[in-house]
């Protein structure tokens, strides 16, 4: 019954029209406002927002506020990849009803051999089988349990489960880093155009420090080895997914000098393979020949528009709300294996190093030697998630050390005020899931353009005008399918770019 | 509470590895969440150990960005997997659950065939292109809704999109949003909905709200329905306003505000002076915020320096979305002018904390500025000269 996918077609079917509700309004009002496209990403676009207005008006921020926006922006990665890893795909790998069957001493055994932290595995189990026992499954209702494409043995699903409980304990310490600076997660209320309105002090930096120590060690300890752990039962899936091949990133996390190619996961674009150019926003055309609008094909979003109009579902014509986004006419992927892939081949070592270790702990398990070309794959847009956590938590600690640094010395700049009312700029940046574009044109005050690409409307994008696929349709295609009514390895392409 | 129904659960208690001091605990944060003593803990255990089975439920999502759930993976206690595993079987949850596409939608038609389950909504109620403007599993979200609704034994509308149509009911309102007590009416639906505004939902009110439904009898004798305000919402969280409980209500009283731009901008934001001129909307926004907090009650918006936006501003009663809090609350940093309160009449903040005392302030009440508005683009009336502050700082510049 294996058989492949032959063709796949992405249709978002959500259309709220945030790009239409802020024209009109102030810039302020937009950094509250856009910020709730995604409450999973809202820090990054209320960066990208407040970004794009400070372009639009001349705005330089004080160095603070760029030490502050990293570390806020760094805790939405660490808790976005934890809970992405674990919440969201972790279930398409490991089997949660083949726990009950591990044996506990093995477990503990496994989990040393692998250099995974440990749990109560016995307590763990017991309160899995009470629950199985009860008959109601609750969210695990209708999983793919037993499903032919589950690998794991029985103790490591067993040591999986038990750190899909954790990190949701680490997730929300994550977010705390956010709410301590902003106020709350999701949805923030500090990083306004001008800066920073939250101001730290010795006690809150302390109370940040303690929950990135915690955040990072987690990672270190437990999501790190739990993906090296893994990966071996599926290397299969290096060998589907890749999709279109093209790779985006604006770059994030801001340098003294906000130039965007020395950002912390700095700026860079991968056509056709590891073939590194800096990307040029002119070349980023939007089309909506398969998307339910009805005016503004090709258009750069600097002039882009938002004229919405459905007419039928079909994947012939039109069948999605995203429309098709497109750099020098080529969909791209974007996401951490972007950036990372992107970071590989600018030279930057930690990044380097991160990947090329992992890279020959693969290669041990594959018998074969592994180049980062394999990356390229389902199983290098899962892996290069974890290791991008595993990069951030490091970074994020030596921005703390700098805010600490420009505190103590007494540096109490954090904010400025715009001194003209009109302009046109773009905040490009990234969030957790990929490149994330907010273009903002202000005049006299109010907001009298706004566009906006999320990753997802890369990444889900529909055909284009010439019926070029977008890079989920194009990474499903030829992928293996074990059982048709049960189609597990198609959603874990899906998921492998955090919809 | 019959003898065998309560051993059955005992039963269950142990197979789920939960000790009854466990039990009774996990009561006694459920009572301080309900703002109940600890005295209540046995009273809350047996009324849970009543039903015995989970309360199944149904998290649906509409024209949403997913915020409310993420919210509610941040709640403290009792913790996620407690609500998922130990208190309700909640059956479909786009984002945290296992099961994808036609598994999914079985577990859906599994639920609402059965009936007696609680349906929370989450995000805006999409009306607009005939309903396309929210598409799932090749039909619309209206027709969804439509169908599962009428056997909610009640909805639970989390956040201000689900309540009013929040900010995607923005001006223009493109999309067609609403709220879902508006829409439901509109299709003559009488399953009662309890509406918990703010964006995100703050996820201890859920985790109250949901408990508050377990416990035998309390959705079904109305005590929970008599509870709510005209607004749809449980007095308890709504009843009073951000201003009366806020940290920095001192520096109101003093006339010590923070401002944009001044040069003790950072200083005078470290001391935690009132944010009331940079446009808090704290005095017209109904919620217990300050209290409750946020993040595991780490800190709340105006503790990091910003002031309220009003995001709790939902109005459920008007069908075409023009509640919601945005249209209400925009341009947030301004400072509305003419705010006026009852009893005293069209004066400035300044001479407020002069004019009536702490306790007696408790009534600065200012409806008239989100009435006052009529279409964004126009917005608020808002001051040209901040003169309050003159009176106290020498002057805007």
């Amino acid at each position: 019954m294996n058989g492949k996918v032959t063709d796949a077609w992405a249709s978002g079917g959500l259309y709220r029209g945030m790009e239409t509700v802020l024209v009109g309004r102030q810039p302020t009002d937009a950094f509250y406002i856009a910020q709730r496209i995604c409450g999973v990403c809202p820090i990054s676009h209320g960066h990208a927002s407040t970004m794009g207005s400070e372009a639009a008006l001349g705005i330089k921020i004080p160095n603070n506020a760029r030490i502050i926006r990293n570390i806020i922006e760094g805790a939405e990665t660490l808790h976005s990849h934890i809970l992405w890893f674990y919440t969201l795909t972790a279930l398409d790998y490991v089997d949660v009803v083949s726990a009950l069957s591990a044996n506990i001493a093995d477990t503990y055994a496994l989990a040393a051999a692998a250099g995974t932290s440990t749990a109560d595995f016995g307590a763990i189990q017991k309160r899995l089988a009470g629950f199985v026992a009860g008959g109601q499954l609750s969210i695990f209702t209708n999983g793919y349990w037993g499903h032919p494409a589950m690998k794991l043995p029985a103790e490591l699903n067993l040591i999986a489960v038990a750190h899909y409980l954790e990190a949701l304990e680490m997730q929300a310490e994550a977010a705390q880093i956010i709410a301590i600076m902003g106020g709350k997660f999701p949805h923030f209320m500090t990083s306004l155009p001008g800066g920073s309105v939250w101001i730290p002090t010795e006690e809150r930096l302390a109370d940040i420090e303690f929950r990135w120590q915690n955040v990072s060690n987690w990672i270190m300890n437990t999501m790190i080895p739990d993906t090296l752990a893994i990966a071996p039962f599926y290397l299969d899936a290096a060998g589907y997914g890749k999709g279109v091949g093209n790779y985006l990133s604006w770059g994030v996390f801001d340098a003294p000098d906000f130039d965007p190619k020395k950002r912390t996961l700095p700026r860079g674009a991968l056509i056709g393979g590891l073939n590194p150019s800096d990307p040029d926003p002119a070349k980023v055309k939007e089309y909506i020949d398969h998307s339910w609008y009805n005016s503004g094909d090709g258009l750069n979003p600097a002039q882009g528009e938002t004229k919405a109009a459905f007419d039928a579902y079909s994947t012939d014509a039109k069948y999605s709300w995203v429309k098709a986004p497109r750099y020098d006419e080529k969909p791209m992927e974007v996401g951490p294996l972007s950036r990372m892939l992107v970071a590989y081949v600018a030279g930057n070592a930690k990044v380097k190093g991160l990947v090329d270790s992992t890279l020959a702990t693969l290669s041990k398990a594959a018998g074969a030697t592994l180049t980062p070309a394999v990356l390229m794959s389902l199983l290098g847009r899962v892996a290069a998630r974890n290791l991008e956590a595993a990069y951030v938590a490091g970074e994020m600690g030596t921005w703390i050390g700098e805010l600490v640094a420009a505190v103590k010395s007494g540096d109490s700049s954090y904010f400025v005020e715009a001194t003209t009312d009109s302009g046109e700029g773009a905040g490009l940046w990234e969030a957790p899931r990929g490149a994330l574009g907010h273009w903002v044109s202000v005049k006299g005050g109010k907001i009298d353009r706004y566009q906006v690409i999320t990753p997802s409307t890369w990444d889900m994008s529909p055909r284009d005008a010439k019926g070029v696929r977008g890079p989920l349709e194009e990474a499903l295609v030829g992928a293996p399918i074990a059982d048709v009514t049960k189609p597990l390895e198609a959603l874990r392409i899906v998921h492998s770019f955090d919809p | 509470m019959a003898q065998e129904a309560r051993a059955e659960f005992t039963e269950l208690l142990a197979a789920r590895g939960v000790s009854r001091r466990d039990f009774l605990k996990y009561c006694g944060s459920v009572a301080a969440l309900l703002g109940l003593s600890e005295m209540y803990a046995p009273q809350i255990a047996s009324a849970i150990a009543a039903g015995s089975k989970l309360q199944p439920a149904l998290w649906m999502a509409h024209g949403l960005c997913t915020g409310c759930t993420e919210s509610m993976a941040q709640v403290g206690k009792p913790d996620v997997p407690t609500i998922v595993l130990d208190l309700l079987s909640v059956n479909y949850w786009e984002t945290v659950m296992a099961a994808a596409g036609d598994q999914a939608e079985a577990n859906v038609k599994a639920t609402v065939d059965a009936g007696g389950f609680v349906l929370i909504i989450e995000g805006s109620v999409m009306t607009g292109f005939d309903g396309n403007a929210f598409r799932v599993a090749g039909r619309t979200g209206l027709a969804e809704l439509e169908e599962i609704a009428p056997k909610a034994l009640a909805v639970i509308a989390v956040g201000s999109c689900a309540v009013d149509g929040g900010w995607v009911a923005g001006n223009p309102n493109p999309a067609g949003a609403t709220g879902v007590s508006a829409y439901l009416q509109l299709k003559n639906i009488k399953t009662p909905v309890i509406n918990l505004p703010t964006c995100p939902v703050n996820p201890e009110w859920v985790v109250a709200i949901l408990v508050d439904v377990l416990l035998e009898g309390k959705l079904a004798d109305g005590t929970i329905l008599n509870a709510l305000d005209e607004k749809g919402r449980p007095k308890f969280i709504y009843g009073s306003t951000i201003h009366d409980n806020c940290p920095r209500r001192g520096h109101f009283e003093n006339g010590e505000f923070v401002k944009f731009g001044s040069p003790t901008q950072a200083a005078d934001e470290a001391a935690g002076w009132c944010l009331y001129q940079m446009g808090c909307k704290g005095p017209q926004t109904y919620t217990n915020c300050p209290l409750v907090r946020w993040n595991r009650k780490l800190s709340w918006c105006v503790e990091s320096g910003s002031p309220c936006i009003g995001c709790g501003n939902a109005d459920p009663r008007k069908a075409d979305g023009s509640g919601n809090w945005v249209d209400a609350d925009t341009p947030f940093l301004s400072r509305a002018a003419n705010v006026r309160l009852p009893f005293i009449g069209g004066v400035q903040p300044s001479t407020i904390g002069a004019a009536v005392g702490g306790v007696a302030a408790v009534g600065l009440v200012v409806h008239g500025i989100a009435s006052a508005a009529k279409g964004r683009v126009k917005g608020v009336p808002t001051e040209t000269q901040k003169v309050y502050d003159a009176k106290k700082r020498g002057g805007d510049k």
